[in-house]
């Protein structure tokens, strides 16, 4: 049966419309837990607030536990979801460069604009530094572009690099997951608190 | 009291979803696998094969050349060299082994035109229209008796002995009219057309439209 867009049981011009849907939703659940504040982003990064990470990590488990049950039932078929293509150098490259800016900054790109539109100023600054960043990238595309283009490995999976068995990654991912929250509120329980 | 042991309880909370998420990530490991079929279901395979409308005969597709029916395409699933031989007019070929190409596949799945599938006899023709049929591609048929029969029926139609009923003679001179049309020049005609200039099927141009197959975006 699913996923419903690209077996055409939702018509494809529905996307936007779906995506605006979702991205309200998405915006208010941000708002609504706290994550348009850049100290509660930040905290990860200096040990007195982990919820970024437990609330992802949490976020990714329950879709990939779900996905494959519903796959397993026949609900959906994992095979035709979409799988992010590998530009090695350029996610490297970018990822270092995205996650300097969430340290400095406090945000991601969505709570970013989760906190403009609550009027903070720290996320006013932040996003017009994105629109900076964009305006550069896209001056120097000429130069960038064997990298944008480059060292493309197709739309991998973990599955298709390793080998390795979904159902096993997935059992040993949660108990990752739980053993970091574990390890994340032993941190946080010897860092001085910090009110924000 | 009650809001006390409530307390007490929810004071795991966080214990109790880690356990949650552990035993179902545990369950899909444990669960037995099956193989999963790609395509339609067979019970869905089973009525299509049953259906009598997966054939098509030679009289009738003999009628859709005459009156050169625009809505199907005639793909004949032979080898390269049989294709090369004789085939039926404006017959695409894709041999059996090509089957589920990339080429291939805009022929064969899409909306546009009904497919009708040949070979010599229909044998290979059901085993890729079974093919076809499994990937979920749709208005697909089958030419019965394929080229043979066509040669039998069509191009060189057997007389009715004179104690055949009505109906075979006018079965007959239909298809020897349709004969005709495939370029068959009978003896009692000859000297009238006088002639012999071959009479070809006039040529068709058969473009597919790909089916429209966006790359699903994703993004953060």
């Amino acid at each position: 049966m699913g996923p419903l867009i690209p077996n055409g049981i939702i018509p494809i011009e529905w996307d936007s419309i779906i995506a605006i849907l979702i991205g309200v939703v998405f915006g208010f659940v941000l708002e609504a837990s706290g994550f348009s504040s850049s100290r509660k982003l930040a905290g990860v990064f200096y040990g007195y607030d982990f919820a970024v990470l437990k609330v992802f990590f949490t976020a990714a488990l329950v879709a990939v536990i779900g996905i494959y049950y519903m796959d397993y039932l026949g609900y959906m078929d994992v095979s035709q979801l979409y799988v992010h293509p590998t530009y090695l150098w350029g996610a490297i490259i970018g990822g270092v460069i995205m996650g300097a800016g969430f340290v400095a900054g406090g945000f991601c790109p969505g709570t970013s604009l989760c906190a403009v539109a609550i009027g903070k100023i720290d996320a006013y600054v932040y996003v017009a530094g994105i629109m900076i960043g964009v305006f550069i990238f896209s001056e120097l595309f000429p130069l960038l572009e064997p990298i944008y283009n480059g060292y493309f490995y197709g739309n991998l999976t973990l599955q298709d690099s390793f080998g390795v068995n979904p159902y096993w990654f997935i059992f040993i991912f949660s108990i990752i997951a739980i053993v970091a929250f574990v390890i994340s509120d032993m941190v946080r329980k010897k860092q001085k608190k910090v009110f924000y | 009291m009650v809001k006390k042991k409530i307390a007490k309880v929810f004071a795991f909370r966080y214990i109790m979803l880690a356990a949650i998420l552990i035993l179902l990530a545990g369950g899909l490991v444990l669960l037995p696998k099956y193989q999963k079929h790609e395509g339609i279901k067979p019970q869905e395979l089973l009525s299509n094969v049953i259906s009598s409308e997966r054939y098509i005969t030679t009289d009738e597709l003999a009628q859709k050349l005459i009156y050169r029916d625009p809505s199907f395409i005639l793909i004949d699933v032979r080898d390269e060299k049989s294709y090369a031989d004789y085939s039926l007019p404006n017959a695409i070929n894709i041999p059996l082994e090509k089957l589920l190409d990339e080429d291939s596949r805009a022929y064969l799945n899409q909306i546009q035109f009904d497919v009708v599938l040949f070979s010599d006899d229909h044998f290979y023709a059901d085993q890729a229209w079974i093919l076809c049929n499994r990937l979920g591609f749709k208005n697909i048929r089958v030419l019965k008796g394929g080229v043979n029969n066509w040669f039998k029926t069509i191009i060189n139609p057997e007389k009715p002995g004179p104690t055949m009923p009505a109906e075979a003679f006018q079965l007959y001179s239909t298809r020897k009219a349709g004969s005709m049309y495939f370029g068959v020049v009978y003896p009692e005609q000859a000297n009238i057309a006088g002639s012999d200039t071959k009479i070809e099927a006039p040529k068709r141009v058969i473009t597919v439209q790909k089916r429209k197959k966006k790359p699903v975006e994703g993004g953060c």
